[in-house]
C-alpha cells in the first residue's frame, strides 16, 4: 500500500468544509456523521503524531468528537454559522490530547534523550548509515517518529501542524490560540531540536522537489 | 547580518513571505555554517513531511457514532418533580433524589451550601427537586446498603439513562461487595467489547452513586482510576466493603 504523500492531503484538506451552517437549534446526528467522516483522518493522524500511540489517538479522536457534539448543540446559530469547524476540531483535539498525555508520566526514552539527544540515533545505528537512505527504510522513519515524540508538546504540536499537517503560519496560530510570533519561534525552536536529535547528516537528505512516493 | 538571525528565517522563507530574503540569501553565500543549518532544517521537514499517514481503524467512525447516539438518547427528558432530602451515612451527608418508581440520585454533599447541590442535581436530572422528608422505603434503602453493601434494584430508578448506560450500571451492579471488575470487563459482558471507554463515561455519570456501584470497577490494571468524589473516597469505600486492606 503506498500511503498518499502529504502534498495530496493537505490539497484534500484545503477542499475539506470549514463552517457548520445549521438551522437546527440541536446538530443532527445526520449532520455531525458527516463531519466525523470527514475529519477524523486527520484529526487521528494528528493525535497518533502527537502520542505516537495509536490507541490513544483513538480514544482522543472519540473524545474530541464527543466534546465538539456536546459544544454545537449548546451554541446559537449564529455562533454556529460562524464557527471555522476545522481549526476549532483541531483546537479541541489537542486539549484532550494534552489533559491525556498529562495524566501520563514521560517515558524514560524521552528523559534519556532530553540528556542527550544524540543518544537515540547512536544507539539504533550500528554503522555510518548513508544519509539518502535514511527515509527510504521504515526503521528510519520510526527514528524520526521517535525523535519528534521527544520534543515537549508545546513544540511538537507546533511542528506536527507546520510540516505534517502542512498548516501555515496564521492557522498554527488559530487552533493554538497563540499570536503568530509565538507558533513561529516554537516551530522554530522544534526543528532546532530535532536537528540535534537527527544529527547533521539530516541536512543530506532534504531532496530539492516535494517527495514523489515518501515512505 | 549576523548568523543567529538568519537561521530564524527559514521557514519564513520556505513561504517566500520573509521580507529580508535578499540578505538572508546573500548572507547564506558566504557563510557555510549557515548553508548547512538550512539544508538540516530542510531535512528535518522532509523527513516529517515523509511520515506515512496512519489510517485510523475502520471501527472509529461507527464507535463514535455509537457514543453520540446514546448521549442524544439520554437527554430524553422526564417530566415532574423529583423530592430529594439529605441524609446522614457512614460517608458524609448524602443528597438523595426520588420519585415514586425508585430513587434517581444519590451523591455525597460536597457543595459549601445545599443550594448548589439542590442546583447541581437539577442539572444531572434535568428535572425540578424539591426538597421533602424522606419516606421510610428511601431511608432504608440507603442504610442497607451501608449494612450490607447491597441495594434492591427495585429501589433505583435510572429510566432517564440511554440503554448502554443502564446496562453498563445494571451489570456493575453485580459486582458482589469486596469485589472489583474492570471497565473492559464490564464492556465485554454487556456486549460491546471495545466500549470500556464509553463503561467509564457511563459510571462518571452515574447517578445514583454508592447503590449503583461504580467505585467497584477499576483499571484493567487493578489500578482505582478515577472516582467523581476523588480516589481518596472510591478506596475509602473498598475498604468498607473489605476489597482493600485497611492500611491501603
Amino acid at each position: 500500500m503506498v500511503p498518499q504523500t502529504r502534498t495530496a492531503e493537505r490539497k484534500a484538506a484545503a477542499s475539506a468544509p470549514t463552517t457548520l451552517r445549521s438551522a437546527d437549534s440541536v446538530p443532527s446526528v445526520e449532520r455531525f456523521e458527516r463531519i466525523v467522516d470527514d475529519y477524523q483522518r486527520r484529526l487521528y493522524g494528528f493525535a497518533l503524531r502527537m502520542t505516537g500511540n495509536r490507541e490513544d489517538a483513538e480514544e482522543i479522536v472519540q473524545d474530541a468528537f464527543v466534546r465538539a457534539f456536546r459544544a454545537l448543540g449548546k451554541m446559537t446559530e449564529e455562533q454556529r454559522s460562524e464557527l471555522r469547524l476545522q481549526p476549532w476540531l483541531y483546537t479541541i483535539t489537542l486539549n484532550v490530547t494534552r489533559n491525556r498525555l498529562r495524566s501520563k508520566r514521560p517515558t524514560n526514552v524521552a528523559l534519556d534523550a532530553l540528556a542527550d539527544p544524540d543518544a537515540l540515533l547512536n544507539n539504533t545505528q550500528e554503522g555510518p548509515e548513508q544519509p539518502e537512505q535514511i527515509v527510504e527504510r521504515g526503521t528510519d522513519l520510526a527514528l524520526v517518529e521517535q525523535a519528534l515524540l521527544q520534543l515537549p508538546m508545546h513544540l511538537r504540536a507546533a511542528a506536527t501542524l507546520r510540516f505534517i499537517e502542512g498548516r501555515s503560519h496564521p492557522e498554527i496560530a488559530e487552533i493554538l490560540n497563540q499570536p503568530i510570533g509565538t507558533v513561529k519561534s516554537h516551530v522554530h525552536r522544534a526543528v532546532r531540536i530535532l536537528r540535534r536529535i537527527l544529527g547533521p547528516q539530516v541536512g543530506r537528505i532534504a531532496p530539492s522537489e516535494e517527495p514523489a512516493n515518501a515512505v | 547580518m549576523r548568523c543567529s538571525d538568519v537561521e530564524a528565517f527559514w521557514d519564513e522563507m520556505r513561504e517566500g513571505v520573509e521580507a529580508r530574503s535578499e540578505h538572508v540569501l546573500a548572507h547564506l553565500r558566504r557563510c557555510r555554517t549557515c548553508q548547512e543549518a538550512f539544508e538540516q532544517c530542510e531535512g528535518v521537514a522532509y523527513c516529517l513531511n515523509c511520515l506515512p499517514t496512519v489510517e485510523p481503524p475502520t471501527n472509529l467512525v461507527p464507535r463514535i457514532l455509537e457514543h453520540i447516539a446514546s448521549m442524544r438518547s439520554r437527554s430524553r427528558t422526564t417530566t415532574g418533580t423529583d423530592d430529594f432530602a439529605r441524609i446522614n451515612s457512614p460517608l458524609g451527608e448524602l443528597i438523595v433524589a426520588w420519585r415514586e418508581t425508585g430513587i434517581t440520585f444519590v451523591g455525597l454533599v460536597r457543595a459549601s451550601d445545599v443550594e448548589t447541590a439542590w442546583e447541581r442535581v437539577e442539572r444531572r436530572l434535568r428535572r425540578p427537586l424539591r426538597e421533602s422528608v424522606p419516606p421510610d422505603w428511601v431511608v432504608e434503602a440507603v442504610g442497607r446498603f451501608f449494612e450490607t453493601w447491597q441495594v434492591d434494584m427495585a429501589r433505583v430508578d435510572i429510566s432517564g439513562l440511554s440503554d448502554f448506560e443502564q446496562a453498563a450500571l445494571r451489570k456493575a451492579a453485580q459486582i458482589p461487595p469486596g469485589e472489583v471488575r474492570s471497565y473492559g470487563w464490564i464492556a465485554r459482558e454487556i456486549g460491546h467489547p471495545q466500549a470500556a471507554r464509553a463503561v467509564g463515561q457511563a459510571m462518571a455519570r452515574n447517578p445514583v452513586a454508592l447503590l449503583f456501584p461504580c467505585h467497584r470497577v477499576v483499571d484493567a490494571s487493578g489500578a482505582l482510576h478515577n472516582y467523581g468524589y476523588g480516589i481518596e473516597v472510591k478506596a475509602r469505600l473498598l475498604r468498607m466493603e473489605g476489597y482493600l486492606k485497611s492500611g491501603a
